[in-house]
């Protein structure tokens, strides 16, 4: 009847205790595995919780409502931040978060001056890992991050605000309500102007030296090319902030497909006008037969040895006035010097 | 079937089974046990004792009672429905391939839960009570389609009942890789872990939207052990027995998605469970479904608290969803039964 028949007894039970045996053994692993990993990433896990008890008493709350609508009750003064993948706001501000974003290959490189002795927390915030960190204010960036009841988790760590989608793609936005959240506001307000003040001084000297000269910014990874929008990211440095013109193939995409770093294909980058072309890459060793390829090296900006090249752990997949006062930097470096 | 005199064979089985049973409660209370002090915090046996005491600090109590705890118990509770779920089918159609997950039925669910993710974005508050009525609705839909599909004026056939539950499987499947396709790459993150089978909701509210579901239909099942003995001969034979054959198997059939149905919208597409827990069953206590429906029911239960609790530490500080650990210990067994079967 049954295909699989029952078997001898003896053979079954063995199998059943090795199976068991093999848990037991494989879970003690786990746990010691646990514990080292628990010491080596956070390396403070018993600190934060002395400091945690005493934080709270330093004070007063204030009432906000995020983008979800939460009313969040957070401490006027937070002393232990997390914002994961906000930390480009916070290193403007100055403050240190409890955690910083890390991908199983890698953290936001640029930061890591400022960031270097904060431990790292996988970018989908596990409830424990944000726990053992013991913030006292949480910030999330997208909505999406806490959907299916997520909110209510985290808020039980530590008051959690959402900045939203909507505030979060405009770097101005997110840096100052991140800026009111934290009682930096009038931080926030100086860093939009230094930062307003810095691209205008290099927009003039841009005009004077590649004045309505177009520039394409380009991310290889993995030999696939990616064009940037020409209002996110590096994008917005050059043509909004730095007045550089976008050439035709970024204003090629419809307006309401566009991600912050479209796929292009070689064969239609043969096609692209740009007078100079910034290309990150991601690829190192990987990429010399891509950029040894005559199509590539058909098109007219290489042909004219306006390439420049980026590492990929450079500022221009980023943004924020950290992010992009550096992007601003190497723009200028490349540009102005020739 | 009046009680019959225990013959010495009939007191052997019956200390037997006792064992095994007690052994399945034994083995699971040591998984539960490992399981609260598996996680990203270490915790230490002491202290998670004295947490459930009473006396740990704020932080401890929130990963054991808020975090680990609910996920065990939606563990037990999930696993313990797609075995039973699985044993039911199995016995209805008779055939050992059949379960949630290649009957199609988990697939039912799981699309109608990506429709909903596509058409309404996530911002919205609501899926959290949501999606287990949308997976209920699915399952239900897609057992509808097949049971009338392989029915015939002769009655349903059990053979055509697998072979469309597969091919709707597939049709189902290719539409989910379809719409998912066109979601954005965050709703499509959260698609794909949930259709690899993560315990994602681990939360009370989510024990409390799987129990009532879990508490009708085991005793339920248990309930209807003896017809499922019965149906089990085939329907010439319980027929002839005197069950009324097609209204009990469209009873049974409604439990069995009901089941898997509740459990899919809070685990997500874990097959494989509901395949591997009632033949291990079945290899313990053998096919009286008085016992084995409870064994069943345990098995499953502890290789889902098993496989999530590996699946939580084994790529630390990542999680590997509870579906791939179970397939990827599952995979290999189960091609040793079939290899031992065919000797």
């Amino acid at each position: 009847m049954f295909a699989l028949k029952r078997n001898k007894s003896g053979s079954t039970k063995l199998a059943m205790a090795g199976l068991a045996a093999l848990m037991v053994i494989l879970s003690a692993c786990g746990d010691n595995n646990a514990g080292n990993a628990a010491n080596s990433t956070a390396g403070s896990t018993t600190a934060p919780s002395a400091e945690a008890t005493a934080a709270p008493s330093q004070g007063e709350a204030k009432t906000v409502t995020d983008a979800m609508g939460h009313q969040v009750s957070i401490p006027v003064n937070p002393q232990r931040v997390l914002a994961s993948y906000l930390e480009d706001h916070l290193v403007t501000l100055g403050v240190k978060p409890v955690a910083q974003w890390s991908v199983p290959n890698g953290i936001q490189e640029y930061l890591s001056p400022e960031l270097k002795e904060v431990p790292t927390i996988s970018y989908d915030l596990p409830l424990e890992a944000v726990t053992s960190f013991a913030p006292d204010l949480i910030i999330v960036d997208s909505e999406s991050a806490v959907q299916n009841g997520l909110y209510d988790q985290y808020n039980k760590i530590a008051p959690t605000y959402v900045l939203g989608d909507a505030v979060n793609k405009d770097w101005r936005k997110a840096l100052t309500t991140i800026g009111d959240l934290l009682g930096k506001s009038a931080e926030a307000a100086q860093a939009i102007k230094d930062y307003d003040q810095k691209a205008a001084e290099a927009k003039e000297k841009l005009a004077s030296v590649a004045g309505g000269q177009s520039a394409a910014a380009l991310w290889l990874v993995q030999k696939n090319f990616y064009l940037v929008d020409e209002t996110r990211a590096s994008g917005e440095v050059l043509y909004k902030d730095l007045g550089l013109a976008s050439p035709n193939l970024v204003t090629e995409i419809p307006a309401d497909q566009r991600a912050t770093w479209n796929p292009i294909s070689l064969e239609k980058l043969s096609e692209l006008k740009a007078d100079h072309i910034f290309l990150v890459n991601s690829d190192k060793s990987d990429s010399s037969e891509i950029l040894n390829s005559a199509t590539w090296k058909s098109i007219p900006a290489v042909k004219a040895g306006h390439v420049y090249e980026l590492s990929s752990n450079s500022t221009w997949l980023y943004s924020g006035a950290t992010a992009d006062s550096k992007t601003i930097d190497d723009i200028l470096k490349f540009l102005v010097k020739q | 079937m009046s009680k019959p005199i225990l013959s010495s064979y009939e007191k052997q089985r019956r200390t037997r089974n006792i064992t095994v049973l007690s052994l399945l409660g034994f083995l699971i209370a040591t998984v539960f046990v490992i399981s609260m002090n598996t996680g990203f915090m270490r915790l230490s046996p002491l202290e998670v004792l004295q947490t459930i005491g009473g006396q740990g600090n704020h932080q401890q109590k929130l990963i054991l009672f808020d975090f680990r705890l609910p996920r065990i118990v939606i563990s037990l509770l999930v696993g313990a429905g797609f075995a039973v779920s699985g044993c039911i089918l199995q016995s209805l159609s008779r055939n050992a391939l059949a379960e949630p997950s290649t009957l199609g039925i988990t697939a039912g669910a799981g699309f109608a839960v990506i429709l909903f993710i596509s058409f309404f974005p996530a911002t919205t508050a609501a899926p959290i009570y949501v999606l287990p009525l949308l997976a209920l609705l699915g399952a239900g839909l897609t057992a509808a389609l097949i049971y009338i599909l392989a029915f015939r004026r002769e009655g349903l056939s059990q053979a055509r009942l697998v072979l469309i539950g597969i091919a709707v499987a597939a049709g189902i499947n290719a539409y989910q890789i379809v719409l998912a396709l066109r979601l954005d790459p965050k709703n499509y993150q959260f698609v794909a872990t949930w259709m690899a089978g993560k315990i994602w909701g681990g939360d009370w509210r989510f024990v409390l939207a799987l129990l009532p579901w879990i508490v009708v239909l085991l005793p339920f099942a248990f309930y209807k052990a003896r017809v499922l003995n019965v149906l089990n001969l085939g329907d010439q034979m319980s027929t002839g027995l005197g069950a009324p054959v097609e209204r009990e198997r469209l009873l049974l059939l409604a439990a069995a998605v009901a089941l898997a149905g509740s459990c899919v919208a809070v685990s997500g597409g874990i097959g494989f469970v509901g395949l591997i827990a009632p033949q291990l069953a079945r290899r313990l206590v053998g096919p009286r479904h008085q016992v084995l429906l409870p064994a069943a029911a345990l098995t499953g239960g502890l290789l889902l608290l098993a496989a999530d609790t590996i699946g939580r530490w084994i790529m630390q500080p990542a999680e590997v969803p509870a579906g791939v650990v179970v397939a990827v210990i599952g995979a290999p067994y189960f091609l040793y039964l079939l290899a031992k079967s065919r000797a």
